[in-house]
């Protein structure tokens, strides 16, 4: 049976099979699974599937180990989950019903399903049981071995009275060759599989595989009844040629115009560049023939695809077309990996010089403290920045030695800082760098695409960062790779630094402390944001008041040391903290809100704890409280200008939360923890004295904590209700913090003050930061912004196409990136995983794509046929096999039917004249060249009913299943005896 | 001792001052009532593990200041948090008005949406009640949150409201652990029918 046998006979020391005792210990062990599985009765369902059911129910799979000494198998159940289940007369089996898997093998409604287990393809079965050894174990191959099995199978089978068909594999796992066996009462059904890889010549047609059907019946009767024919012929087409995928991969070369090629900066390229379809079958079926009514011999055939009453299709996909999203993410995600540094990448010249810049913040630091005036702010244009950033680059690299091509850098520098492109007048610069987005989010607000930033902890899709991110992508794949990034990179920060440098507000960034929803280095951005815009706020003062004393100056002839001043007073300051640590977090070098003692102003006297009725002139003021009075005056209670908290980054808030948590739980780590947070308590403090002279704690208290100040009404001596207030019991505990605080609380104005925020310091840090960045950390600062516009982007290229299954995948997406961008620590091998599904998507869109340009109508031609067209293209990408509605008369089947007849003019180089493609020619085969190539493969099946093994048996279902390829010739028969009357 | 800890929860003590939020931790770690407890200042915290159906959790209880100023702190202490325990006063309505206030920065700052809120009625030993426990339970059912009245003072509820809080932590899938079990999204569905030749039988 087995045609290859031979060659494999080597002998294998296994197990010795033969050993009658693990034989039936075998036997009955495969008895008790089906006794277990509950297969041991005949079912009572009669009924034949319905048609097309094997491929619309779901089917389902059972599976144990089970072994024959020690050798092991797997046993398992197949079967079509069937809605109502055999529940009524189980166990009462009809003498006279044939086993199901006897039934089936001559029930039409499901042959030739598009996607099911191949014995079901071959014999029709709902429901079978295969043996088969387990894996890492060798192929059962020796004749022997296999009789040994079968019988077992055989024995199993009568012993349990189980009726469900069952197989042993045999051979190599690839022949799919198997062997079983279906008893029933007074009935049995073997089935054998002859498997070669050439189709005999004698067996190429319909005829002589009839030969072959009835020589294997043996049936004597005469007239023997007649064989049922069902018969499908596949065609493959492989060349697309006339259809050619119309997308061209972008042309980057000439990018810099901005929109050439489908990529500009700013958008993210999408689509094969490859043909994602690389086959379309078409299998043309006839499902119901009678023996005679066609000829098909070595000679002449009937079977013309053309004619054939029913066609489907299904496409194959290539395996991995190459995908510019999916591309370009890659390249991305894998630079994330990468460890070099920036100074590996550029060398050392460019980073010693940041370095240098960098190590002695002290000289930086009285560099900036210099007045900027250099440049008069108001005559700097900000499309000089640029300029000077790349001048800055080119002292230190010869312009060809530059990894990023000039122009390319100039671009994307241009695209990330649009402000440095518009010419404008210099009194516009400072209104225009300002952010610019908070108007349009509101009105973005409603858009779920636009607060997409917030599942995936990216950035604003209209933000730098996330425009960052696009070029740093683009910049990898395309212009230069890593070395690229990290001279982008390198420019990006130098860009940045010029803009602090210089109080240019860093444009589109929403303004406000940093954003704790958005990535770290969104962050660090509005951080730096934040540094700037102080800054700012400061020189202006100091710029208006250096007017005013510029003016001053020359009507009393001040000397010119006025910059020693303010030191005088730092130095004073620090030795008045010393003693009482109360500036916690900032222990940087005295920074002033307003370094003003030397600004000519009047000063209210300052006066140790304030406990002074101070006559001193009030300062800082920003309105009046409630219309409340200072509690030992009439004068209005002032809610002082305080200093804004300090803007903080998730980073610092992590490294402070530690910091205060490490001073752990003891009565004396809580005092401390308070003290270090006091900075803000005592500062509003002070400026609540300067704004307030002559006010007490409890004036402080009813601003600040207005619950801690308990108001009662009473009736006094004179027998009047007054209202009668206190602080409460808590603030009155002696040496309480509040009480402490106070006391040291000196009078000044808030501008008058130490900086609870030092801008200097924060923005040097996060420029130190960013400057550290390799180009690998800079991808996995982006990844979020990356995911977030890939998303985006597959979310517009699907709307256009319109494929639920993308839809559905697209939100799935979605909430598992959420998942997976949150946590600090990324799983790396999960958010590859999540990269290749966001490249299915991609794949799946180009697809329907290239099948829409392939299925599309003439203009000229009916609506109907676009509308069932376009079913049918969608069917295609959701469905494993699609039929063609009219066959190979119909819309769909014209458009396949020229595709192939194209194939094949082109397969024969004959000339290519749509015109010559007229009716006439289209159904003839009398033209030179066939439509069709020969079928790839053909599939014929012969059933009939006859008694077997003698003429007076009971007539029973006989079934072979014959597949005729290039290489494969299989014959799956399946044959059935009356046991009981021969 | 250590080992047997099954995770460390974050949880957040937010409200207005002065409604006891401090009272409430300190009777739950040390099981005191401390009338000279001083206001808070910026944020303090407090480590208690406690068991919970068997199960051990370290608790890290970060306690806010609640006035107006130092909010503008707290928002960090937000991030990571696992539990967040709203307290108003029973006696102070405003305390309760406010609720929403905190609930929109709540929603603004956390970073998990999963998070597991409840609320306390705090100082239920007093006298003159301005809310009853019906408005409470309303705000609570209305914002899917626990919801218990309490008095740090008497130490009624106290111990209840924490470990409730703990315990729907625990149970919530995906809240505690640090790594989450669930499946990756499978996006195709190639290979339905199984079997040795693959499911996807077709003729070539
Ligand atoms: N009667 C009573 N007083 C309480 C209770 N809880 C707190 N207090 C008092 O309310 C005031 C504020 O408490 P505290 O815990 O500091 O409030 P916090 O600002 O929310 O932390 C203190 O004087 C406490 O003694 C309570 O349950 N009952
Ligand atoms: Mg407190």
């Amino acid at each position: 049976m087995a045609a290859d046998s031979d060659l494999e006979s080597e002998v294998f020391e296994i197990t010795d099979f033969t050993t009658a005792s693990e034989w039936e210990r075998f036997v009955s062990r495969v008895e008790e699974v089906l006794n277990d599985w509950k297969l041991t009765g005949n079912s009572a369902r009669t009924l034949s599937p319905e048609k097309g059911q094997y491929t619309s129910g779901t089917w389902g799979e059972k599976s144990q180990d089970i072994n024959f000494a020690d050798f092991k198998f797997y046993i398992t159940h197949y079967f079509l989950k069937e809605e109502c289940d055999q529940d009524e007369g189980t166990d009462s089996p009809k003498e006279d019903v044939l086993p199901l898997g006897i039934q089936d093998l001559l029930c039409m409604n499901n042959d030739f399903p598009p996607r099911a287990h191949c014995l079901v393809r071959w014999y029709g079965l709902r429901e079978f049981v295969i043996i088969s050894p387990g894996t890492n174990c060798e192929a059962i191959i020796s004749e022997s071995k296999c009789n040994l099995l079968l019988s077992s199978v055989s024995i199993s089978l009568a012993n349990s009275g189980c009726q469900v068909p069952m197989f042993v594999q045999i051979q190599q796992k690839w022949r799919r060759m198997y062997a079983g066996e279906c008893q029933g009462p007074g009935v049995r059904t073997d089935f054998e599989i002859v498997q070669l890889r050439k189709v005999p010549s004698q067996y190429n047609h319909l005829s002589g595989l009839l030969d072959i059907f009835k020589s294997k019946i043996g049936c004597t009767l005469f007239p023997l009844p007649p064989v049922n024919i069902a018969i499908r012929f596949t065609y493959i087409l492989q060349d697309w040629q006339q259809y050619s995928w119309p997308q061209q991969p972008p042309d980057f070369d000439t990018l810099l115009g901005g929109e050439v090629g489908g990529v500009e900066f700013g958008k993210l390229p999408f689509g094969a560049c490859e043909e994602p379809i690389s086959e379309l079958h078409l299998a043309t079926t006839w499902p119901h023939l009678t023996e005679g009514i066609v000829v098909d011999n070595d000679v002449y055939s009937d079977l013309d695809p053309l004619q054939a009453p029913h066609w489907s299709v299904r496409v194959k996909t290539a395996e991995n077309p190459q995908c510019l999203l999916g591309d370009f993410l890659t390249e991305f995600f894998k630079l994330g990996c990468r460890k070099e540094s920036t100074e590996e990448l550029l060398g050392r010249g460019l980073t010693e010089e940041e370095g240098k810049d960098n190590s002695d913040i002290s000289s930086a630091l009285s560099k900036l403290t210099e007045p900027t005036a250099t440049v008069p702010i108001t005559k700097l244009y900000v499309s000089n920045m640029v300029h000077t950033a790349r001048k800055h680059i080119r002292r230190h690299r010869r312009i060809d030695e530059s990894p990023l091509n000039t122009d390319v850098l100039n671009s994307v520098l241009l695209y990330l800082f649009p402000d440095a492109a518009v010419e404008k007048s210099s009194e516009n610069v400072k209104s225009k760098t300002a952010p610019s987005n908070s108007g349009e989010t509101t009105e973005q607000d409603k858009n779920s695409d636009y607060n997409l930033f917030l599942q995936l902890k990216s950035a604003p899709s209209d933000s730098l960062t996330y425009r960052l991110a696009l070029c740093v992508c683009l910049v990898n794949y395309n212009y230069g790779g890593m070395r690229a990034v990290a001279h982008l990179w390198q420019e990006f920060v130098l860009e940045l630094r010029y803009r602090w440098e210089n109080n240019h507000l860093i444009y589109g960034l929403t303004g406000g402390p940093p954003d704790l929803r958005c990535c770290l280095l969104h962050q660090k951005l509005q951080m730096l944001n934040c540094c700037i815009e102080r800054k700012r706020a400061r020189d202006e003062v100091r710029k208006t008041l250096e007017g005013s004393k510029d003016r001053e100056r020359r009507v009393s002839g001040g000397s010119q040391n006025s910059r020693q001043a303010p030191e005088s007073t730092a130095a004073a300051t620090r030795e008045l903290s010393q003693g009482k640590s109360w500036d916690s977090w900032s222990d940087s070098e005295d920074e002033f809100f307003e370094c003003l003692s030397d600004q000519g102003e009047i000063e209210a006297p300052q006066t140790e704890g304030g406990k002074d009725v101070s006559k001193g002139k009030a300062e800082g003021r920003l309105h009046p409280h409630n219309n409340m009075t200072l509690l030992n005056s009439t004068e209005p209670l002032y809610v002082p200008v305080t200093q804004e908290p300090a803007p903080m980054t998730e980073d610092l808030l992590e490294e402070q939360s530690e910091v205060l948590a490490k001073l752990g739980t003891s009565a004396e780590g809580t005092h401390l923890r308070a003290r270090m947070q006091s900075a803000c308590l005592l500062s509003d403090m002070e400026s609540f004295k300067a704004a307030n002279p002559g006010c007490v704690l409890e004036d402080f208290v009813r601003w600040y904590s207005p619950r801690d100040y308990v108001e009662e009404e009473v009736v006094d001596e004179k027998g009047n209700t007054v209202v009668k207030g206190e602080l409460s019991p808590r603030m009155k505990i002696p040496g309480n913090m509040w009480v402490e605080a106070w006391e040291t609380a000196r009078v000044t104005p808030a501008r008058r003050q130490r900086r609870l925020f030092d801008d200097t310091k924060e923005a040097e840090k996060v420029l130190h930061y960013l400057a550290m960045q390799k180009p690998a950390d800079v991808a996995s600062h982006l990844l979020p912004c990356m995911i977030h516009a890939a998303i985006l982007k597959l979310k517009e290229e699907e709307s256009v196409e319109d494929i639920p299954s993308v839809k559905k995948s697209i939100q799935q997406a979605v909430s598992q990136a959420s998942k997976l961008l949150h946590p600090p620590n990324r799983d790396y091998k999960k958010l590859e995983d999540f990269m290749n599904q966001l490249m299915v998507m991609e794949i799946s869109i180009t697809r329907a794509r290239s099948l829409k340009a392939k299925f599309s109508v003439s203009e000229d031609e009916k609506g109907e046929d676009a509308d069932e067209l376009e079913k049918f293209v969608s069917s295609l990408l959701e469905e494993p096999e699609v039929a063609v509605i009219g066959a190979g008369q119909g819309p769909a089947g014209s458009i396949i039917h020229r595709l192939f007849i194209n194939s094949q003019r082109a397969a024969l180089l004959a000339p290519m004249d749509d015109d010559l493609v007229s009716d006439r020619k289209l159904t003839g085969r009398s033209s030179k060249v066939a439509d069709f190539p020969p079928p790839a493969g053909r599939e014929i099946l012969l059933r009939t009913c006859v008694p077997r093994p003698a003429p007076y048996s009971k007539a029973l279902p006989q079934r072979l299943f014959c597949v005729l390829m290039k290489d494969e010739f299989r014959l799956a028969g399946a044959f059935s005896t009356d046991t009981s009357f021969f | 001792m250590e080992e047997d800890i099954l995770t460390t929860l974050k949880i957040l003590i937010i409200g207005e001052s002065g409604v006891g939020k401090s009272s409430l931790l300190l009777r739950f770690t040390d099981d005191t009532f401390d009338p000279e407890q001083s206001a808070t200042i910026g944020v303090d915290f407090k480590v208690k593990t406690i068991s919970v159906d068997g199960n051990k959790a370290k608790l890290a209880i970060w306690d806010t200041a609640g006035q107006e100023r130092f909010r503008t702190l707290t928002p960090s202490y937000y991030r990571g948090a696992q539990g967040v325990i709203l307290v108003y006063d029973v006696t102070r309505r405003e305390t309760f008005t406010k609720l929403d206030n905190w609930l929109n920065e709540l929603e603004t700052y956390c970073t998990r949406n999963d998070l597991v809120k409840m609320l306390v009625g705090n100082k239920i030993d007093k006298e003159n009640h301005e809310l009853d426990r019906a408005e409470g339970l309303k705000f609570a059912r209305k914002h899917s949150m626990l919801f218990i009245e309490a008095s740090a003072k008497t130490r009624d509820g106290v111990q209840c409201a924490f470990e409730e809080l703990v315990e729907k932590i625990i149970q919530t899938p995906g809240l505690w652990q640090s790594e989450n079990h669930g499946r990756a999204v499978q996006l195709t569905d190639e290979d339905a029918g199984g079997g040795s030749c693959g499911g996807y039988c077709s003729l070539v």
